[in-house]
């Protein structure tokens, strides 16, 4: 199949982005009931439930750290999520690699010490996707972990950024991803400005890396406000019951 | 905040005065919420609540062989996940004996009472549409079994069929709906001591000794399981099957309801 | 009304030493998710996690004896441990009991929460509730378990680590009264809004017994 046309004449994306510009982002904090924190995602055609277990104790035994909690994390894409053909039960290559990389970044905010010889589980349930999943699951259980009161050092964030031809993009979807030039998502501590996940495959100069980074870090902002909105939300709700009950007494 | 335990005592205490913890009589659901086409993905999908019970089923189709003992028909194969984010002693790995017996009564409640039309599934010769429905428990708050049903029968009623077009599956675009026959529900009894409940909550659920789950339509009874290692007597589930038929009014005209909100709006 | 912090917001440019923080670079940062009271450089944890004290008053369950030794569940990535020979008690696997915590130390390659004078509690119901809300259950100088038991007329003991017995009276009131408590701990004008509930509902209830 030929290779369509990613970016238009008017300097526009197929769904009609700027090159910078982020799909729809909207998240809700605590949707779940058994779960220790948990939160709701759509980016895009995105959709995405994040939950957290935990501290908890550690099974099996001989895998608990005495200095510090361990991080178990589980990506899976449900089979009905992709627009194509139903996919395989149980976790692929693929899935085992982002649940490994994604721990890895919360390995690094997460105040491990502070819990020795336990556990938390994190777990990303990809509902429907399309492009950038894993940055969706990583923003997405980084509230869930807010609310699960698990102290950290930093929420992280992340987004897929991109190159396609020759125009540096963020955010892609699947139908970009297939046919970019490079792909790189990133994960980011926004108030320490660390790296925490980087992954890339295709070809990218150093500058454009480095532009990337600094797109990543003004989107970043975008990001960290809606997360910071679930979370209010998740109290302000509450509140707002509060005041309406005021006013029709 | 959760009800973590009840005591027997107090549940007992309760069922002697004909009460239940959350103040139910023993044959009332408690609320159900259906919401079909979550998924736009997936050719067809509904999430539901029972409570605090969350269930979200995806149908997908895809081009296969028939089985060899019906070659002009379509097939359905369904799948259960307890997700490990539904309840803390959900663990992580290949399907549970739980599990497994969940999706293969869903399974037989929509196989027997003929919700799908199989033969309008067939293409051509060795080629039919293979239909997958994947239950995935989200929240675990006591009865999947009647959740498990509402939301594959809802799913499957607002499916559509991908077209074939140039040896292409195109998926996207206006499709037509997948052709259905029947439609099941199913209702779920719980035994603790002596009392029988329906739609069982987490912590009634614990203290269970048996577990009946009919399904029917208007006419028939389509499948049942009696589920645990305690037992009913003969009168007991000619009672539970009334209540089944009873009960099922209320919950297809709650499936009917949900849809026809679905395609107005 | 002070606004709500998250993890890794700085809070006060000095270091401070308050629950839910942590200290970077001589600067404080939230940890959970708070509220910062700056007038009174006090931040309040909306979300955090139960670390056993000496002396805090527990509710568990047994879940399994081994070697002269109850392991309890706690709600807690920690568990309960009652040495049998110390403690003058029959316990079952399976009870719930109210105990109050000795130490919490190293036993085993694991922290534990060694537990002292449990008492079995017979019947009633166990709530969990998040343990970073169990303060405002009890209230400043216990006026909010005092007015649910006075309207309810249940016998409450809420243990430090989330964990709350009910028994008699209108145990449903009283559920209904902590779930309220819990979702809305950082509403202020809770204790009146707490009471008015209380009020009404057994008023209703008192009538509803009295109109049988």
């Amino acid at each position: 199949m030929e290779k369509p046309k990613l970016i238009l004449e008017n300097g526009r994306r197929l769904d009609g982005r700027l090159p910078n510009e982020l799909r729809p982002l909207s998240i809700k904090a605590g949707v779940l009931k058994n779960a220790d924190g948990s939160a709701y995602l759509e980016w895009g055609n995105n959709k995405v439930l994040a939950a957290v277990y935990g501290p908890k104790e550690v099974f099996p035994k001989h895998l608990a750290d005495p200095e510090k909690a361990i991080v178990k994390c589980r990506y899976s894409m449900a089979p009905f999520s992709s627009l194509e053909e139903h996919g395989r039960a149980g976790p692929n290559r693929r899935a085992i690699e982002i649940s490994k990389v994604t721990k890895e970044v919360f390995e690094n905010v997460i105040l491990l010490g502070q819990f020795p010889s336990t556990e938390i589980d994190i777990f990303i349930e990809i509902l429907q996707s399309d492009g950038g999943t894993r940055s969706a699951g990583i923003t997405a259980a980084s509230v869930a972990l807010a609310n699960s009161g698990i102290p950290m050092r930093d929420m992280p964030y992340a987004v897929a950024a991109g190159k396609i031809g020759n125009e540096l993009v963020l955010d892609v979807n699947k139908i970009e991803d297939n046919y970019s030039d490079a792909d790189m998502p990133v994960a980011m501590s926004p108030n320490l400005g660390n790296v925490l996940l980087l992954q890339m495959d295709g070809n990218l100069t150093k500058d454009e890396f480095s532009r990337l980074i600094e797109m990543v870090k003004k989107a970043g902002e975008k990001i960290t406000a809606i997360q910071r909105q679930a979370i209010f939300d998740f109290y302000n709700i509450k509140e707002k019951g509060k005041e309406a009950n005021e006013e029709a007494k | 905040m959760q009800i973590k335990a009840v005591s027997r005592e107090y549940l007992e205490e309760l069922f002697n005065k004909g009460e239940r913890v959350d103040g139910r009589g023993f044959m009332d659901y408690r609320g159900i919420g259906i919401t079909p086409g979550v998924i736009p993905h997936a050719e067809g999908s509904a999430d539901v609540t029972i409570g605090n019970t969350r269930v979200l089923v995806g149908v997908k189709m895809d081009i296969g062989e028939p089985m060899p003992d019906k070659p002009n028909e379509g097939t359905l194969t369904t799948s259960a996940e307890l997700l490990p984010l539904a309840n803390a002693d959900y663990e992580e790995g290949p399907p549970s004996p739980e599990a497994i017996e969940f999706a293969r009564v869903v399974d037989r409640g929509i196989r027997a009472a003929e919700v799908i039309d199989t033969e309008a599934l067939f293409i051509e010769k060795d080629k039919v549409w293979n239909v997958y429905v994947d239950i995935y428990v989200l929240n675990y708050d006591g009865n999947l079994f009647d959740a498990g049903t509402l939301s594959s029968v809802t799913a499957l009623l607002t499916s559509r069929v991908p077209k074939l077009e140039g040896g292409e599956i195109i998926r996207e675009g206006s499709l037509p709906r997948l052709k259905t026959k029947g439609i099941v529900t199913s209702c779920t009894f719980a035994k603790i001591g002596n009392s029988i409940v329906l739609d069982p909550n987490g912590n009634e659920e614990s203290f269970m000794n048996a577990r009946l789950t009919v399904a029917n339509d208007k006419e028939y009874i389509r499948a049942m399981q009696k589920g645990l290692s305690g037992s009913f007597t003969e009168k007991e589930i000619e009672r539970l099957i009334d209540a089944s038929f009873e009960k099922s009014n209320l919950l297809r005209s709650s499936i009917e309801s949900a849809i026809k909100k679905y395609k107005s709006d | 009304m002070s606004e709500i912090v998250l993890p890794g917001n700085k809070i006060s440019e000095e270091p401070m030493r308050l629950l839910g923080t942590y200290v970077m670079n001589n600067a404080t940062y939230a940890s959970v998710v708070g509220i910062y009271d700056k007038e009174h450089k006090q931040f309040i944890p909306l979300e955090g996690l139960w670390q056993p004290k000496e002396n805090d008053r527990v509710i568990g369950k047994i879940a399994s004896r081994h070697l002269g030794r109850y392991i309890v569940d706690l709600n807690s990535p920690y568990k309960g441990i009652i040495i049998t020979k110390f403690e003058h008690a029959r316990l079952e696997t399976g009870d719930i009991i109210e105990a109050t915590v000795r130490e919490f130390k190293e036993l085993d390659d694991a922290m534990v929460v060694m537990l002292t004078r449990p008492k079995k509690l017979y019947g009633g119901l166990l709530l969990e509730i998040k343990s970073s809300k169990v303060l405002r259950v009890i209230g400043r100088g216990n006026t909010m378990i005092n007015q649910i038991t006075e309207y309810t007329k249940s016998t409450i003991i809420v243990g430090l680590n989330g964990t709350i017995w009910i028994k008699g009276g209108d145990v449903s009131l009283a559920s209904e009264a902590v779930k309220v408590i819990e979702q809305e701990a950082h509403v202020s004008g809770l204790t009146e809004k707490i009471k008015h509930m209380l009020e009404e509902k057994s008023r209703a209830n008192k009538s509803q017994k009295e109109g049988a």
